[in-house]
């Protein structure tokens, strides 16, 4: 591989830790086209300076921690993995059994970042905060040294990771979509209204969606992946998760963030100016203002109805039918 | 019985528990005559027979019939259907400052102009006037069309009877879009105005702007008004409150505005709270929707029965009239039942719905607010969404 310099590190949050200013989206390494090509691609993005792992327990049902955990083998400590939980409000007991299934399927005796995941609905921050609710796990597990560090993820609306942040809980990050949409789709935008908190309080932040998650912007030529992720990563962000499931898909981020220098704040204005006309009714974030990207274990735990036709209803039907093969597809 | 995460059972007090489970028998009960009305012969055949003769007699249809309580409705044969319901007459309240007075029940019109065919939504809009329903709500977009069309000929030379509404469908479009669009309206309801003219599913977090751009929407409001084409103007939807107030708050005088009224709504993103008010204090008249949640989820799922979701909306204080979505003779049976036993509940009842509603305050039961399930194709097309079988909810 060319050498174009390496990927800078950051300082998580108030830590001494340092991670990869890119990140990699765990669901795409789940849908890579087989097992050998997620672990492959894990050993290239760990090879080209991707140190931070993002994962969750419901992604693919399991396959997408299975085949992470393939591809860190033997070089766990390389890696800042994180993973998520799924409790979308249920109790605290259940967040310790999807723990021990994250670890065993990611074959390590801890996580680096664990957090909740998902936080969307109105009533989330209550559920989780009250007394045996996944609060207490998250305690539990940093107690017993299964899990270094704490967090949630979301990306439905600002005002519910703000009310997140005031129950109180030291949460060492926050995961939130930031793009050049979302920075100008005011009633919605997490850079508006979360990031300026989460600086003041020391929070690391993690953005994802840098490319409104399916890459519609890019697909209808309003921007390019590139200038898409360069603006998510120029932003006073930790790192910035994107996922890739092939290796040249890869390589294109490697490209971006390999030697990475931030855009000057006039390059980034431009950017929001040129996201402006198609960011204010949220027709490019459809995980904000649709059920798009509400996976059917958040719907099912708040009763809402779930989509037959989505890929991860099918899979989850699928769970039942008992084919031998450890994972539907 | 339903459990909420920490497991506990749903806290209701007794009464609303018994009438929980009757109410709702009964509404499963119309529901299942309603369906079957859809497949055995006879009873279709039934209905649809009055307007075959109809076109088989030619202009001696149009003979009035006087000792019929509605002499002049095409094809209406004095009877509505198989049912029955005692004569009363609905309530009626000022609406807002227009000096009009309206049922606090309205017919929606999405759901009439889906019934199964003319002659059920001919009988409907008959049994409805003669019960002092006098409030018919309908949209540019309904059915394509069909919505007010049917609407129209059902309120034949009964026009004067009725306050007729209906919507535009800009989207942020301009005022020569919605001007083509009255006149389609008007034509398609067979009158020369139309009583309220309602910028239809302001839905969007930038249709305010658009709406009150140069040559935006209403400046065709204002100029419907003095051609006197419409009467009175306004505008709908069901979003977020904060569009509510943003259309407000820039100013237009609006006569009237529809929005999400239900016991779920106080404690999410809240009309009821936040928009209620401000257009009570301007005068306004405020039309409740959506007391069933839009679809009835909330009753077929046992949250509401039906009586206690048209009880809440039609108890709010500043709401003119609630409207509800009837697709057939059944339910609109059922809705004139609930009108005529209603009485405004007290506060203590209101208060312990709210509480009831309080504890799904994840929006599951107000998807309109929290999804794109309720945003029409039309819409959706304007503002670059997939449509609805692309993006369901």
């Amino acid at each position: 591989m060319e050498t174009r310099g390496s990927i800078p590190l950051r300082r998580f949050g108030k830590t001494d830790v340092q991670i990869s200013a890119l990140g990699s989206g765990g669901h795409h390494i789940g849908v890579a086209k087989d097992e050998n090509t997620a672990v492959e691609l894990v050993h290239t993005a760990l090879d080209g300076g991707i140190t931070f792992y993002d994962c969750c327990w419901e992604y693919c049902r399991g396959r997408a921690e299975d085949w992470l955990g393939k591809g860190l083998k033997g070089r766990r400590d390389k890696a800042f993995l994180m993973t998520k939980v799924c409790t979308h409000g249920r109790d605290g007991t259940l967040a310790i059994q999807m723990l021990e299934q994250s670890l065993r399927r990611l074959q390590t005796d801890h996580i680096d970042l664990w957090q909740i995941h998902g936080v969307g609905f109105a009533n989330d921050p209550d559920l989780f905060i009250r007394p045996g609710g996944a609060a207490e796990a998250l305690i539990k597990a940093k107690k017993e040294g299964k899990v270094r560090f704490v967090g949630f993820t979301g990306h439905k609306d600002p005002e519910v990771h703000l009310a997140m942040l005031n129950t109180g809980f030291p949460f060492d990050a926050v995961q939130m979509p930031l793009n050049p949409f979302d920075g100008t789709f005011h009633q919605f935008s997490f850079e508006q209204k979360v990031l300026p908190v989460l600086k003041v309080r020391g929070i690391a932040v993690l953005g994802m969606k840098p490319i409104c998650g399916r890459a519609d912007p890019v697909k209808r030529g309003v921007f390019t992946a590139q200038e898409m992720l360069r603006y998510a990563m120029s932003l006073p962000v930790t790192t910035t998760i994107t996922g890739f499931s092939d290796m040249d898909t890869l390589k294109q981020n490697l490209e971006v963030a390999q030697g990475f220098t931030p855009l000057s704040e006039s390059e980034m204005q431009a950017l929001r100016d040129q996201a402006r006309p198609y960011a204010a009714d949220g027709r490019f974030e459809p995980y904000k203002v649709s059920l798009q990207f509400d996976n059917p274990e958040a719907r099912m735990a708040h009763d809402f109805p779930i989509d037959l036709q989505q890929i991860e209803t099918k899979e989850l039907v699928a769970e039942t039918q008992n084919t031998g093969w450890p994972f539907p597809s | 019985m339903k459990k909420n995460f920490a497991g506990s059972e749903i806290n209701m007090t007794p009464d609303l528990k018994t009438q929980t489970e009757l109410s709702r028998r009964r509404f499963l009960q119309t529901v299942a005559v309603t369906g079957i009305s859809s497949v055995v012969p006879n009873v279709a055949l039934a209905l649809e027979a009055p307007e075959s003769q109809a076109q088989e007699m030619g202009p001696k249809a149009n003979v009035p019939v006087r000792a019929l309580p509605n002499p002049i409705i095409p094809n209406f044969q004095g009877a509505y259907g198989n049912s029955s319901t005692p004569s009363f007459q609905a309530p009626k309240r000022p609406m807002g400052s227009t000096g009009l007075q309206v049922s606090i029940l309205g017919m929606g019109g999405y759901h009439l102009g889906a019934a199964l065919s003319q002659a059920i939504v001919n009988d409907m809009v008959a049994k409805a006037l003669d019960h002092g329903l006098n409030f018919f709500d309908n949209a540019w977009e309904y059915q394509g069309g069909a919505g007010e069309e049917r609407l129209g000929i059902a309120l034949k030379a009964k026009r004067h009877q009725a306050i007729l509404v209906t919507g535009v469908s800009t989207y942020g479009r301009k005022k020569d879009v919605a001007m083509r669009m009255l006149d389609d309206s008007l034509t398609r309801l067979q009158t020369d105005h139309v009583d309220v003219w309602q910028v239809h599913d302001v839905i969007y977090y930038n249709d305010p702007e658009l709406a009150y751009q140069v040559d935006g929407v209403l400046e065709a409001l204002t100029t419907a008004k003095q051609q006197g084409k419409v009467r009175f103007v306004g505008f709908t939807g069901h979003k977020n409150p904060s569009i509510h107030l943003d259309m407000l708050d820039r100013g237009f005088h609006f006569d009237t505005v529809q929005m999400p009224i239900n016991p779920f709504d106080p404690s999410f993103r809240s009309f009821e709270r936040s928009v209620l008010p401000v257009a009570v204090q301007k005068g306004m008249a405020v039309f409740s929707i959506k007391s069933m949640s839009g679809s009835g989820e909330s009753v077929v799922r046992g949250a509401l029965t039906p009586t206690e979701a048209l009880s809440y909306a039609m108890s709010v204080p500043g709401v003119s009239t609630t409207v509800s979505g009837m697709n057939s003779v059944e339910v609109l049976d059922q809705n004139l039942e609930i009108l005529r036993d209603f009485k405004p509940l007290a506060e203590e009842q209101m208060t312990a719905l709210r509480e009831h509603g309080r504890q799904f305050n994840d929006g599951r039961y107000e998807l309109y607010k929290t999804t794109v399930k309720y945003e029409s194709d039309l819409g959706r097309a304007q503002h670059g969404f997939p449509s609805s079988t692309e993006l369901p909810a």
